[in-house]
């Protein structure tokens, strides 16, 4: 049971995760400086986040119509969803919100995204927006199964759906050494709903950047900031669900929080450069015939040892 | 403290570009790619993307409206440039973001650059397309609606008139294919007259060491290598980057630069097995373009197409892996001192027609004069002295129809037709 946090922690909560994002961009800089060959420089760190002003000046752009509204309803909800999915994740002892359905409440976030990105793609009335907006519908429909079961089981293993409980429950042995299917479809998932790496299917540069396409300035900033937030906040959420929370010895929860969920970032941000796109047409296939069975009877598992 | 003017310096300091380039521009673009690489300034994909617009290589009069729609689509503080020689894109980018760093450019009207130091020249009005892709989709404002009509189900569905190209990144510059689409499945695909170069007809730059060899000059059999395997490595740049694998796109691209700029054997080798390894072997990327784009050496030999697309005898993997064959064994020979023979030696897309004199292929036997004052479609340009690029362009239809539109991008990077190809034997025809 994770401790009320104090009412500070809202502001909190968004800031670390902001700050996590950042770590990321910095880590990919610094990997995509080695790969294209840069001496290695202080500067690549920081010189991704130089999009930030680049993207605050940019001046807004006409369209031939544009649905204005649903596309910045779009940009927005991104972004602010996976901030929103934080809320149930404990740090260390403490949550920002124990909510008795966060694992619910975090899924649900995670699907606004399917909302978001569609807007997003159908806003620009543009061919490739829409073409990227759709793509993520596809890739939303082969991932997502998975995704539920794989949530589902540490929560079925802990017999309940309180993130706290679930990290509490794992006093003795880690869920994910024995829901290592479960865990390893937790952070193939998280790059599918951070639309990033080999799931970049809706961001395709095949589809001249598909649902980014036509977005200039702050909204561009939004996205991708959204793009970053989700890689962050789904790391975030692993560390509860299968790497036992804060639990570890000699330092304070919220220090192993802090180290399990870096240590998961940079896996993710490592991994994204390791395979091509995969194209949902192709990963539908995998997803429910071989996935989605595993899933199942990796939480049919902690179902049978529980009863 | 003036904030905007920090936040401008801020944004110049790393703008993104869009590379335009131009029939002819190869060797510009290569220097661009390297430049921007090397000093970190991403490539825009789209023009909403974009801070400088980069022509690259001798300007092309048929493509200025084109360009014209990349430059209005592009928000601002904006620049423009333009390098017609590789020598001057250093120059040509540092200019750019000089003039991104000033206020003006965040006006509406931003100035255009010319590495020479031209005068700006003036907006054209108009011209409210979208750029990327150079869609035109059903609007109420004043666009077409979009028709209907039955789809491969049997269903009716809104057919939606989408152009690949002519600019579009990792596309063969110059190249439009006219696409009608349902949902993402290609329908129709139509390849249209590549613009005539702007430039001197000269060989393209891939084919230029077997040009100089026809033409009776002596080149070594390893310079041919060094080219060949830089031109197959630049098509699988281009094909990773469509296959969403940048870092192994950046890696080919890192060994075609080396290989240009004069990299020895010994440290290009291991490089280019440790590509072949980790693209040729990876089962991942076999797994998602297997089956795509089937083109039999038989079906190939009927088109026209000779060359590693005829060899390859296969789909997209077949047609990557021999790419990545073809690599190894030419950086094998980068020190063969021998002539080169081109019976022996083809260049990167398959054998050049035998020259002619500009008489000779205005007459080709079968096509009547009459029908030949725009020898400039693909299919006028056949019959006779067909560059292997113009048999690539011409099978594309035919393999994109019934295609989904991430396929239709792979597949036309598997082939990688070069308009410079097109483009040297359209001028070479047309001045007559």
């Amino acid at each position: 049971m994770s401790d009320a946090a104090p009412w500070w922690s809202v502001l909190a909560a968004p800031a670390l995760l902001v700050a996590l994002a950042l770590l990321a961009v910095a880590a990919d800089g610094v990997l995509s400086a080695r790969a294209a060959g840069r001496p290695f420089a202080l500067s690549a760190v920081a010189r991704p986040l130089l999009e930030v002003p680049r993207l605050l000046v940019a001046q807004p752009r006409r369209l031939p119509a544009p649905d204005m509204p649903l596309w910045r309803i779009g940009v927005v909800t991104v972004p602010v969803a996976a901030v929103l999915s934080v809320m149930v994740v404990p740090f260390g002892p403490f949550a920002v919100s124990g909510l008795s359905v966060g694992l619910v409440w975090f899924n649900a976030m995670e699907v606004l995204t399917w909302a978001g990105l569609w807007l997003a793609g159908w806003g620009p009335n543009a061919a490739f927006s829409l073409v990227g907006g759709y793509r993520y519908l596809a890739q939303g429909l082969a991932y997502e199964l998975p995704l539920m079961f794989a949530l589902m089981t540490p929560g079925i293993g802990a017999q309940s759906l309180r993130v706290g409980d679930i990290a509490a429950a794992q006093g003795g042995l880690w869920f994910a050494v024995w829901m290592p299917v479960a865990f390893a479809v937790h952070l193939w998932s998280v790059l599918a709903f951070g639309f990033t790496g080999p799931f970049a299917y809706p961001a395709g540069g095949d589809i001249a950047g598909g649902v980014f396409g036509e977005t200039s300035g702050p909204e561009r900033l939004l996205l991708s900031a959204g793009r970053w937030l989700w890689l962050a906040a789904g790391s975030a959420m692993a560390v509860p669900l299968f790497l036992g929370g804060g639990a570890g010895p000699w330092l304070p929860g919220w220090a192993w929080s802090l180290v399990k969920t870096v240590a998961v970032l940079a896996l993710l941000v490592w991994a994204r450069g390791r395979l091509p796109m995969i194209r949902a047409d192709r990963y539908m296939e995998v997803a429910w015939v071989v996935l989605l069975p595993l899933s199942v009877l990796q939480a049919l598992v902690p179902a049978l040892v529980v009863l | 403290m003036d904030l905007t003017a920090a936040l401008l310096r801020a944004a110049a300091a790393r703008p993104h570009v869009l590379v335009a380039s131009m029939p002819g521009g190869t060797p510009v673009r290569l220097a661009l790619e390297r430049e921007l690489r090397l000093r970190d300034l991403p490539v825009a994909l789209t023009p909403a993307d974009a801070d400088i617009l980069l022509v690259a290589g001798p300007a092309c009069p048929e493509l200025e409206a084109a360009v014209e729609r990349l430059w209005q689509d592009m928000p601002a503080p904006r620049r423009r440039a333009h390098a017609e020689d590789p020598r001057e894109v250093g120059r040509a980018v540092a200019n750019a973001r000089a003039g991104l760093a000033r206020r003006e450019s965040a006006e509406s009207a931003g100035a255009h650059e010319r590495a020479g130091g031209e005068a700006p020249r003036g907006r054209h009005s108009g011209g409210g397309g979208h750029g990327g892709g150079g869609d035109d989709m059903d609007s109420p404002a004043g666009l077409p609606m979009a028709g209907q009509g039955p789809d491969r189900d049997g269903l009716t569905l809104d057919r939606l008139h989408v152009s690949l190209g002519p600019f579009l990144p990792d596309w063969p510059h110059g190249l439009t294919v006219r696409l009608t689409l349902q949902g993402d499945v290609v329908q129709r695909a139509e390849v249209a007259a590549p613009p005539a170069g702007g430039g001197p007809a000269a060989a393209s730059f891939w084919t230029q060491p077997w040009a100089r060899a026809t033409a009776g000059e002596r080149v070594q059999a390893g310079e041919a290598a060094r080219r060949r395997a830089a031109a197959h490595l630049d098509s699988l740049g281009r094909f990773l980057a469509v296959a969403g694998w940048p870092a192994a796109a950046t890696s080919a691209r890192r060994l075609r630069d080396d290989l240009l700029g004069g990299a020895s054997r010994e440290s290009v080798s291991p490089r280019a097995a440790r590509l072949a390894r980790r693209v040729g072997g990876s089962r991942t990327l076999y797994w998602l373009t297997r089956g795509l784009g089937p083109l039999s050496a038989r079906e190939a030999a009927a088109a026209g197409v000779a060359g590693p697309a005829a060899r390859a005898d296969g789909d997209v993997p077949a047609r990557y892996r021999l790419w990545l064959t073809t690599v190894r064994e030419d950086v094998d020979r980068l020190e063969e001192r021998d002539p080169l023979d081109p019976a022996r030696h083809e260049p990167p897309r398959g054998p050049l027609p035998t020259p002619r004199t500009p008489s000779e292929a205005l007459s080709p036997p079968r096509t009547p004069p009459a029908e030949l004052p725009a020898p400039r479609t693909p299919s006028a340009a056949l019959p006779a002295p067909a560059a292997p690029s113009v048999a690539l362009a011409a099978v594309l239809p035919r393999l994109l129809e019934g295609a989904e539109l991430a396929a239709a991008r792979l597949i036309v990077a598997s082939l990688d037709p070069d308009p410079d190809e097109t483009a040297a034997l359209t001028v070479g025809t047309a001045h007559e």
